[in-house]
């Protein structure tokens, strides 16, 4: 099931740093476990009895040393070109891209992130029932997509919030915007009121 | 759990990043120069150590037992790590909506600590599952549990979720006690 790109924009994908994780999991797990069934001779007495960095295995590296040099040193690259590619993924923040409106040459039209966000976010505090909102462009420059945030009024109907928005904000920006189809994901939270004071 | 899991594989993929650029750099520094000795690393020295060390070796089995244990705990962690958003129906095409587990409980609790007799409640919710803990002072389990299962169905088909998660209510009452 391929997920469409507004029910992406919910939240930050944590795909690949939840597989890598997982992976690295599943091997420690595995290997730790099959060293302990070695090391507790279930392998036999005397699999248990032989040294970690078995001379059996030294000597067919040894027999085959320029192509394990090669393989090892194919192999550290690799690694190192994509656990930095891996620690660069996990740390950059995630990106607010523009909204390229017309791509044709001589007449490109983009609307920056900040401008997008400003605008939905000062219509949807307008809404009844709303009290705050956060809008921030999210996803990629070629299927840039809307995240917005709402915070609502105790007691608010959630249904009554969740119609408006699309008939009166979403509507007005895809308009203003001359788009077809604006992908958006909302986000509602329910706010705590203030104490209120007893007279 | 989110922010957990991605400091640990930003750390994990920092030092995959590390140990591969040593493994090309000691193997290359050792084919062109095997007269010299190592560059960053002290292998010959630790080849040895390994040589030494049998697989039944009380280090061994320690150092195997913590890998797996630790192996356990980064699975878990990533298992852990799913979105825990509450999903409402798409009002209309490419608009998706979401609820937070904390704000659902709230609406819950709302509604539930409205209700006639009930002293206070305690609500936690998920996707799946909306369980809920009532006080009361005044009325028995029997009496008030059917009332608060009904008013939180009758508030949640209210609300558009994409799936209806399932209701408990537990009522915890001195008058059950006598």
């Amino acid at each position: 099931m391929t997920k469409s790109v507004a029910a992406k924009a919910l939240s930050r994908s944590y795909t690949g740093e939840r597989t890598l994780t997982f992976l690295v999991g599943l091997f420690a797990l595995l290997g730790g476990a099959l060293a302990l069934v070695v090391g507790f001779g279930v392998l036999g007495e005397f699999r248990g009895r032989r040294p970690l960095l078995d001379p059996m295995a030294l000597e067919w590296l040894g027999g085959h040393a320029t192509p394990a040099r090669i393989v090892a040193i194919v192999l550290g690259v690799l690694l190192l070109v994509l656990g930095l590619r891996g620690t660069l993924r996990s740390l950059r923040p995630e990106p607010r891209p523009d909204v390229d409106l017309d791509r044709t040459e001589g007449a490109e039209l983009v609307v920056t992130a900040a401008a997008i966000s400003g605008a939905v976010q000062a219509d949807a505090e307008q809404l009844d029932g709303v009290s705050r909102a956060r809008v921030r462009a999210v996803g990629s420059r070629t299927a840039p997509a809307l995240r917005v945030t709402l915070w609502l009024h105790e007691g608010t109907d959630l249904k009554s919030v969740w119609e408006d928005l699309d008939a009166r904000v979403l509507t007005r920006a895809r308009e203003s915007l001359g788009l077809d189809v604006l992908p958006t994901a909302v986000r509602l939270e329910l706010d705590t009121s203030a104490p209120k004071r007893v007279r | 759990m989110r922010p957990l899991v991605r400091l640990l594989s930003t750390l994990l993929a920092l030092a995959f990043a590390a140990a591969g650029a040593l493994l090309a750099l000691e193997v290359g520094w050792h084919w062109l120069r095997p007269a010299s000795g190592p560059l960053l690393v002290p292998w010959p020295r630790w080849q040895a150590g390994l040589a030494s060390l049998g697989w039944d070796a009380y280090a061994v089995r320690v150092g195997a037992g913590v890998v797996a244990a630790a192996g356990l705990l980064l699975l878990l962690c990533a298992l852990a790590a799913g979105s825990r958003a509450i999903r409402l129906t798409d009002p209309a095409d490419e608009v998706s909506v979401s609820t937070s587990p904390r704000s659902l409980a709230r609406l819950v609790g709302l509604a539930v600590r409205a209700q006639d007799n009930v002293a206070g409640a305690t609500v936690t919710a998920s996707a799946r599952r909306v369980r809920v803990r009532a006080k009361s002072a005044l009325e028995t389990e029997g009496e008030l549990r059917p009332r608060l299962l009904a008013t939180v169905s009758a508030l949640l088909d209210d609300v558009p979720l994409v799936r209806q998660p399932k209701v408990s209510v537990v009522v915890d009452s001195p008058k059950d006690r006598r």
